[in-house]
């Protein structure tokens, strides 16, 4: 080998003022880890016999160290002043090479790295190309490789998350998610809110107008009329007048029809903006428990029936005037008095007097995880003959009760499944304004 | 001994002028048959709104088999074992059932915020064990206080154990001996025909402000890639067949604990310190893996999850070294066989939250008590944050380790312990990196260790 090298490091460590360690050397000069080692003890030697400037090295060591009975194998770097001392230390010496050879006496170990550090960095694709050790299977993956490989680990990896995902979306699991959905709802809709509240109560109305010609009127268009009562007891500028009307609240078919058209009205004008709304929520949020989520289908099915259903039964009597007005009306409150004061007719045309009453009751029961969930919703109670009916009425405003739809579904069908999906717009919403209303 | 492993095999000495047309040795890395079994430490379907009930009641149910053998076992095939409701005042029998320690210095958060007590904020203490804990035992149904032999400071809350004594008029079990599971059964350890090592390093804390320690770490890295020494160090090296680095990686200082409560637009324009923590890292874990094959585990300051089981970290951290087949990122309970030798630790966490709520300091007798009880950290979900399972616990242990390890000790420790099976366990505590420069070889063959020191200048 010529000695070209020795001009090389020498340019190095006396023209660059480098401190020149082995592997920068070996990386610089491409040569074998351990041939620089010899190099750089070649040129201190040589150097050293010319006597010229002053060089400091430093010495790699290591071997076997004994401390407080410990044997452990140590690798240090030591300056060459304290090699003689430190190899005294050494129970069993292995190796011994030049680490760095420089101009300066060094005071710590910081520049030694910093200058492997960037010699590594320029050279990070083949760091290891000049060392004794070759590994067969750290091979770079090229890119095809790659991409196959991290589709292997991928479902390991990330399909358990993304199925954690999807589960979230489809499982009924979790009440939180629940919660937060329907902050989100609640959200999405601030504004449609007060009319939705009020389609919905209308609708509510619906109900007992259709069946009570059919069956049992008075019995059955009670419970309705609570329902409705407190549904409009509920609405955002709630009133004392309000749920004294809702108290004293009795079946009048012939005021109620009266009443009930312009809402009805209301409800095929005001229903499609909101029917967009929900499904481009129900949409985007998926993380939905399967309870909401059925809620949400039995609510897109009944809304796509109800659109036809302003020509069905109700249809005839609805009075022109009134429903242009409702319709033309964006702030709930207008439309509110109106009703109000439809319930106040009710009540006072009522033959039997009913004792109704809103409570708010909490419901605490175990769901499908585990968790032990307290949910608050009102509950209208009242004491009077149409018991079944009425026990379904009750079960609709329950707050989120998810199987209500199985129990009415012995009534009649058309009309009850419009009470049951307002039912849990309706107490939703209800339960929110009952929280405003504390403040 | 790796040392003298390495020292037999000395060749020419590297104090001399190159000879002419040398062109250096080249080894051939050791490669062994390595098999990962982590899998019950990753987290399918994340679900964060159970509750942590769970955990205790599989735990119980998975553990209260085993238990009533050993209680059998230890006294007497005809011992009775009752259910706290069963039991009888005076009546002499055994209890298999989940401690529970009830501490008065246990941080609490509903304590903190708790206003109208105006209590000082609590201080942060190195242990929470005081004079006036109690011990408590629950069963599914019920829970008893214990008195008696057995050592309150000593017990976590989380253990399942099962305890012989009986019922005083008082209310209150006294104690007169007491069992945990014990080591489970061992498949043995095959004879390997040569001496092959695996590295184990934690606490690496790149990113930290002083530096001093990254020549060390270098140095390790150039041992175990095979740039330094002589050839018979380098021969040595190659026989180290696998790295694996518990945790840790980077510092506790890339953590800004104060990120969060700055206003925003006094940290938009800085960098998170981990980033650049993590590029250090990339470009550390490239020069190993190019050399040998590298598990990482995360650790407490590491960016996933926090809760156990911690999640790999994501390969997109480390665009430079993932590209090596090489590299192969783990979960933080770790599991894995190397040509039939168990592998199994963790990057500390359990150790060290059992070191606070316990009269035991060493993290080498914590990590024998974890092994004994059969359960990798009893203390999760009490103290410990961990994912909340319902089904079953994936850290009850259900095979015993050949090697069992924790990382992010204060220092290095290790012990062979024989179980009552003929099982042969290596206990590790592998220390932190950065403030001690010492990292641990195992030798596969002989179940050995040796502690290998890096460092710069010595002082």
């Amino acid at each position: 080998m010529d000695e070209l090298y020795l001009d090389n490091i020498d340019e190095f460590v006396n023209d660059h003022d480098k401190i020149v360690t082995y592997k920068w050397l070996s990386l610089t000069l491409g040569v074998h880890v351990n041939t620089a080692k010899q190099m750089l003890y070649h040129y201190l030697d040589h150097k050293r016999k010319e006597s010229a400037a002053q060089l400091h090295a430093t010495y790699l060591v290591s071997g076997k160290f004994v401390d407080n009975g410990q044997t452990s194998h140590k690798v240090s770097v030591v300056r060459e002043d304290q090699l003689e001392d430190f190899k005294a230390k050494m129970s069993l010496i292995v190796s011994v090479h030049i680490y760095s050879v420089q101009k300066a006496l060094l005071k710590d170990s910081g520049p030694l790295y910093s200058v492997d550090y960037d010699a590594v960095k320029d050279n990070l694709k083949n760091c290891s190309k000049y060392s004794a050790i070759r590994c067969n299977s750290a091979v770079p993956m090229s890119s095809l490789e790659l991409q196959q490989s991290r589709e292997i680990p991928e479902p390991v990896v990330k399909k358990p998350a993304m199925n954690g995902e999807a589960n979230a979306a489809s499982k009924p699991s979790t009440k939180p998610q629940k919660g937060i959905m329907g902050m989100f709802a609640n959200k999405a809709t601030p504004k449609n809110q007060d009319s939705g509240k009020e389609v919905k109560s209308e609708q509510k109305e619906d109900a007992p107008v259709v069946d009570a010609p059919k069956s049992k009127p008075a019995a059955k268009a009670n419970p309705v009329l609570n329902f409705f009562g407190s549904q409009t007891a509920k609405k955002p500028d709630k009133t004392v007048k309000e749920e004294e009307a809702a108290h004293s609240s009795c079946t009048a078919e012939q005021q109620h029809q009266s009443s009930q058209p312009e809402e009805k009205q209301d409800t095929a004008a005001k229903e499609s903006p909101k029917d967009i709304k929900k499904d481009y929520r129900s949409k985007t949020k998926r993380m939905e428990d399967s309870d909401s989520e059925e809620e949400k289908m039995e609510k897109k099915k009944r809304r796509r029936i109800k659109k036809p259903e302003p020509d069905s039964s109700d249809e005839d009597v609805i009075p022109d005037s009134p429903q242009q007005k409702e319709t033309r009306e964006a702030s709930p409150s207008p439309k509110k008095e109106v009703e109000s004061v439809s319930h106040s007719h009710q009540g006072s045309s009522e033959t039997k007097t009913r004792k109704r009453r809103r409570v708010l009751k909490s419901r605490t029961f175990v769901d499908d995880e585990g968790c032990i969930v307290t949910e608050k919703g009102y509950e209208s109670e009242s004491y009077s003959e149409g018991e079944d009916d009425f026990q379904a009425t009750k079960q609709v405003l329950k707050n989120p009760v998810p199987k209500l739809p199985a129990r009415n579904k012995e009534d009649e069908k058309k009309s009850q499944k419009k009470t049951s999906a307002n039912a849990n717009k309706g107490t939703k919403q209800a339960s929110i304004m009952g929280f405003f209303q504390k403040k | 001994m790796f040392s003298d492993l390495s020292a037999q095999k000395e060749g020419s000495s590297l104090l001399c002028r190159p000879a002419s047309d040398d062109q250096g040795p080249v080894f051939e890395r050791m490669s062994l048959a390595y098999s990962p079994c982590s899998e019950r430490y990753r987290i399918g379907d994340r679900s964060f709104s159970r509750q942590y009930a769970h955990i205790y009641a599989a735990r119980l149910m998975q553990m209260r088999p085993l238990l009533s053998e050993r209680a059998q076992q230890k006294w007497g095939s005809d011992v009775l074992i009752r259910k706290l409701c069963d039991l009888q005042t005076g009546e002499q029998c055994c209890i298999v059932g989940t401690l529970f320690k009830r501490m008065d210095l246990q941080p609490s958060i509903l304590k903190e915020i708790s206003e109208e007590h105006n209590l000082l904020p609590q201080p942060a203490r190195a242990k929470y064990i005081s004079e006036t804990d109690e011990l408590i035992l629950e069963d599914e149904l019920q829970r008893i206080k214990l008195e008696g032999k057995i050592d309150r400071d000593k017990c976590v809350t989380g253990s399942i154990v099962a305890i012989y004594g009986a019922e005083r008029n008082d209310g209150k079990f006294t104690v007169e001996d007491f069992c945990t599971a014990d080591l489970p059964l061992q498949t043995a350890r095959p004879a390997l025909s040569s001496d092959r090592f695996v590295l184990l390093a934690s606490g690496l804390g790149l990113g930290s402000t002083h530096a001093d320690s990254m020549l060390g770490l270098q140095l390790l890295v150039d041992m175990v890639t095979g740039q330094l020494g002589d050839q018979g160090e380098q021969s040595g090296a190659a026989t180290i067949s696998r790295v694996l680095l518990a945790g840790n990686l980077l510092s506790q200082s890339t953590q800004d604990k104060d990120a969060s409560t700055k206003a925003k637009y006094l940290t938009k324009k800085t960098q998170a310190g981990s980033v650049e923590a993590i590029r250090l890292l990339d470009e550390l874990l490239l020069q190993l893996v190019a050399s040998v094959p590298v598990d990482v585990m995360p650790g407490q300051y590491d960016p996933t999850n926090y809760t156990l089981p911690q999640q790999p970290l994501h390969r997109c951290m480390f665009p430079l070294s993932s590209v090596y087949p090489t590299l192969q990122l783990a979960s933080n309970p770790y599991q894995a066989n190397f040509d039939g030798v168990r592998f199994l630790g963790t990057s500390g966490q359990n150790v060290s939250d059992i070191q606070k709520y316990s009269s035991m300091d060493s993290h080498l007798e914590i990590l024998e008590e974890t092994l004994r009880l059969r359960h990798l950290a009893p203390t999760a979900p009490d103290t410990l944050g961990c994912y909340p399972f319902y089904q079953k616990d994936p850290f009850i242990f259900e095979e015993c380790p050949h090697v069992y390890f924790s990382g992010n000790a204060p220092t290095f420790e290790s012990k062979l312990i024989k179980g009552a099976d003929g099982q042969e366990v290596l206990l590790v505590t592998v220390p932190d990196f950065s403030s001690t420069q010492t990292a641990c070889l195992v030798n596969l063959r002989t179940l050995e260790y040796t502690v290998a020191f890096a460092m710069g200048f010595p002082c």
